[in-house]
């Protein structure tokens, strides 16, 4: 099928459609789900602007159930960003698949999901009723209700009101059915609790359904940087994406100059390579007129290719120093350890960089915690489908007798893992867990050996110390009356001596 | 040697104190030499118990448990223990006496007003440690001012000597008229034998066979002295049965034909495996066995019809009995008990009063005088 004719297909399918039939891998299957997907897509978005605008995200969530046996909620989402300007308020909220990260490889967290316009949708399918918008953009302060039109694809803008105003930020209200709140691994709070973690420089505020209030305060005041838009390497791309990368491009009238300016690595050198090894696809044809067939043979011809290895530039990992504020921000464990790992690359071309925190004890063990995995691509939680992600499998086949935590799911530990990439590699369109590609499980499994080696001696420290002073402490208690019996007993005078003696004896034994 | 309340005190007692204070004297060098203070009791479990061929009776062997005041698996108990110590000293300096309860209501109190522990939480935690007492300062707990309860009754020609609460009173057995004198806790402290005239002990299960003996005047007629444990034989009883032996008196026991009645006998005899660690002082290997036997039914012909059926519970200790290298090594021990199992039969004592009243008397008499008993 060539790609005119997929679009022509496209069309002819009513949106509403795609989005029921696709709902499955766009994240709305199950009540739980849905509800996180959503937080998902708003916080996301919430946070990729303010990154871009340079803003210390503040963020305000509220969940409000409406009919709790017909599975209603209202949700609101509010972020002190940059707003929305009037004229992309509809594209961005009312659109599908018309988010500004399309085809931009670049690190950020929307990439999964279907963006807010989905929201909407889900919003209009499930309630019948638009979303409320409030954007705060230049001093001026838009209010509006956002729908989509199934027939066209294209937003409805109504009861527009515009005022001056201070207020700075992105205000959404809506209504969702066929979803569910629920204090749970999966559930709403844990992805904000694990967002908060991920995000040290965010501020969140959540109130459940219950009116219980919930602040994670930030950790620090550092923005990180903004992601650097870098070339997709070729390694990085199946025919999918090359098609994709090519359907939007008009600037180039041929294939060798489109190769040449839009992805990195690729010289004249690399192009006359890749014409001897395929000498019959047509690299002077019109990149718009690219069909699958050649797109298959190219991205396999790049395979064969040696190329110097894509620049890692793109990746901004949260970092050891933020992990750990994070980590006793929100959790605050008893010990923490943080172990960064240089750039390393999957596929041949795609960086990627693997971030472990093992936490122990303290807070973790107060709230009941144990050998919990917390797994986040680029900053964000991935709740679901751990079964078959490469960092659950291979934090499973760790040995941990090796590091004196035998129970492993019985010690108070909470181990996260955040892979950073311009390019996660998903095992399924849900987007919530990583594929196990050799390296990646390599990496994290260095990763997480590596800090269980430092933990491990903390721990064991720890336990011994703990273990000593509970011992002490045990005999300690018993001193000051045996001491007194003793002086009876024996018809000696100085009980004083007696206990200062033997209580001496025990910090001795035991360690002071 | 004289108490703090300038009573003088028996020779019992004083060695009891003075091992009290040597224990803490020990302890207390210890601590001075920067050593954990320690404690040694012998080990009281089963696997530590042997009969002692020489002496005939149970006694505990070699084994002993070494505890250590930092040792923190131990150092509650050490605790516990100097406080019992310190606690029945105080008993003895005072000249009070109480029971093991009592002493476990004395040192029932919390460890401090910040900690969540007493002392004692219950009261097995302190007979534990009281009997740990005895056996490593080789005394009994009498010696400690700690009373049991009295339970055996005693009447016959010999007359005590009891001081005791200040008073001195003499005990007059021939004088205690149907209801006999009640035998003490302690028979040693305080308590002398005057005059013992008698000459044999007799011992009988039953207290409704005792008051029955006692009617007949019994231990006039045959010149006795006439003691019931009312079943099995309380600390004091036993204790006093020693000392009667120890007087130079023959023993003579007179119990049911059961399992039950000869343990009793066996307990007298040889002592107890939960008392192996007082030893000799609780035991009498002279006692003589006088009935009721197996054989008895065989030679009376009217007790056949007076047996009933052995329990389980009588066949098992029977069993067990077999199993016992001091009983078993009495051939006329392992005939009865084998008779037991085979028969499956057993019968009271009281049935000997089957045909009159009187019988059990002449039954007594004649068994003596012929020498009819079992080692």
């Amino acid at each position: 099928m060539s790609n005119g004719e997929m679009a022509k297909n496209f069309k002819e399918h009513s949106v509403a459609e795609f989005f029921k039939k696709n709902k499955q891998m766009l994240g709305f299957s199950g009540k739980i789900r849905s509800l996180t997907t959503i937080l998902h897509e708003y916080i996301t978005n919430s946070l990729d602007a303010c990154q871009e605008a340079k803003i210390l995200p503040e963020i305000y969530v509220e969940i409000n159930e409406i009919e709790k046996e017909n599975d209603k909620y209202q949700i609101i989402v509010e972020d002190n960003g940059p707003g929305i300007p009037k004229s992309h308020i509809g594209k961005a909220l009312g659109m599908m698949l018309s988010g500004t990260k399309f085809h931009r490889f670049i690190q950020q967290r929307g990439q999964q999901g279907i963006g807010a316009a989905g929201c909407t949708m889900f919003s209009m399918l499930t309630v019948g009723k638009p979303i409320k918008v409030v954007s705060g953009h230049n001093k001026k302060t838009i209010e509006c209700e956002v729908s989509v039109d199934f027939k066209t694809n294209k937003p409805i803008i109504e009861n527009e009101k515009e005022n001056e105003g201070e207020f700075e930020g992105l205000k959404i209200e809506a209504q969702f059915g066929e979803v569910k709140y629920e204090k749970s691994n999966y559930g709403a709070y844990e992805y904000i609790r694990r967002t908060a973690l991920a995000n040290p420089y965010l501020k969140i505020t959540f109130k459940d359904p219950s009116g219980q209030i919930e602040i994670f305060q930030r950790s620090t005041e550092l923005l990180p940087p903004k992601p650097v838009e870098i070339l997709p390497h070729p390694l990085g791309i199946g025919p999918h994406d090359l098609l994709e990368i090519a359907k939007v491009e008009k600037k180039y009238t041929k294939m060798s100059s489109f190769f040449q300016n839009r992805f990195s690595r690729f010289s004249a050198s690399k192009v006359a390579e890749l014409k001897e090894i395929i000498p019959d696809v047509d690299l002077n044809i019109s990149p718009e007129k690219l069909g699958w067939q050649e797109a298959e043979k190219i991205t396999s011809a790049f395979s064969k290719i040696k190329w110097i290895a894509p620049s890692p530039d793109g990746i901004t990992p949260i970092g050891q120093e933020l992990i750990e504020k994070s980590f006793i921000n929100v959790l605050n464990p008893e010990m923490v350890e943080v172990t960064e790992r240089k750039p390393k690359i999957y596929r041949g071309g795609i960086p990627f960089i693997v971030e472990v925190g093992i936490g122990y004890g303290g807070g973790i063990e107060a709230a009941g915690k144990k050998g919990e995995v917390m797994r986040f691509a680029n900053r964000s939680p991935l709740l679901f489908d751990a079964g078959g992600c490469a960092i659950t499998e291979t934090i499973k086949s760790i040995d941990w007798k090796r590091y004196d935590l035998k129970n492993f799911e019985e010690e108070p530990i909470v181990i996260v893992v955040n892979i950073s990439s311009v390019h996660i590699p998903y095992t399924s369109a849900g987007k919530q867990a990583i594929s196990p590609e050799e390296e990646i499980v390599d990496e994290i499994k260095n990763a997480v050996m590596e800090t269980c080696r430092t933990i491990q001696k903390h721990i064991s420290s720890k336990k011994k110390e703990r273990e000593m002073e509970g011992k002490r402490k045990a005999i300690s208690r018993y001193i000051g009356q045996f001491s007194k019996d003793l002086t009876e007993l024996s018809e000696s005078s100085d009980s004083e001596k007696i206990k200062e003696i033997l209580e001496s004896m025990i910090g001795e034994k035991y360690g002071e | 040697m004289v108490n703090k309340m300038g009573k003088k005190i028996d020779i019992d007692e004083e060695t009891a104190l003075q091992r009290l204070k040597n224990l803490g004297k020990k302890m207390y060098i210890e601590v001075l030499s920067r050593e954990s203070p320690t404690f040694n009791t012998p080990l009281r479990s089963k696997s530590n118990i042997n009969y002692d061929a020489s002496s005939e009776c149970l006694k505990l062997g070699e084994k002993e448990e070494r505890r250590t005041l930092l040792n923190v698996s131990q150092s509650r108990t050490f605790m516990q223990t100097v406080a019992i110590a310190n606690k029945t000293k105080k008993f003895l300096d005072e000249n009070l006496h109480t029971s093991i309860r009592g002493l476990y209501y004395q040192l029932k109190f919390s460890l401090g007003e910040d900690l969540d522990e007493s002392l004692f939480e219950e009261q097995g935690e302190s007979n534990a440690l009281i009997e740990d007492l005895e056996a490593s300062l080789k005394i009994k707990r009498e010696d400690l001012h700690l009373t049991t309860d009295r339970k055996g009754v005693l009447a016959g020609p010999i007359k005590i000597r009891d001081v005791f609460a200040g008073d001195e009173n003499i005990i007059d057995g021939e004088k205690q008229g149907r209801s006999g004198w009640m035998i003490t806790s302690d028979v040693d402290n305080g308590m002398s034998f005057l005059d013992v005239r008698a000459n044999y002990v007799l011992v009988v299960e039953k207290d409704a066979l005792w008051q029955r003996l006692n009617e007949d005047k019994f231990w006039k007629k045959e010149n006795c002295i006439l003691i019931t444990p009312k079943g099995q034989a309380s600390r004091g009883t036993r204790r006093m049965i020693r000392k009667l032996a120890d007087a130079g008196l023959p023993v003579y026991v007179f119990t049911d034909c059961d399992a039950w009645g000869w343990y009793i006998y066996w307990t007298i005899k040889t002592g107890s495996m939960n008392l192996a660690y007082l030893g000799r002082a609780f035991a009498t290997p002279e006692a003589r066995f006088l009935g009721v036997t197996m054989s008895d039914i065989e030679k009376f012909e009217f007790l056949q019809k007076l047996t009933i059926k052995a329990k389980d519970i009588d066949i098992k200790r029977a069993e067990e009995m077999l199993g016992y290298e001091w009983i078993s090594k009495h051939k006329e021990w392992v005939i009865e008990l084998k008779k037991v199992l085979k028969t499956g039969k057993k019968i009271e004592q009281d049935a000997l009063q089957g045909q009159r009243l009187t019988f059990v008397g002449e039954y007594i008499q004649d068994k003596i005088k012929n020498k009819e008993w079992l080692p």
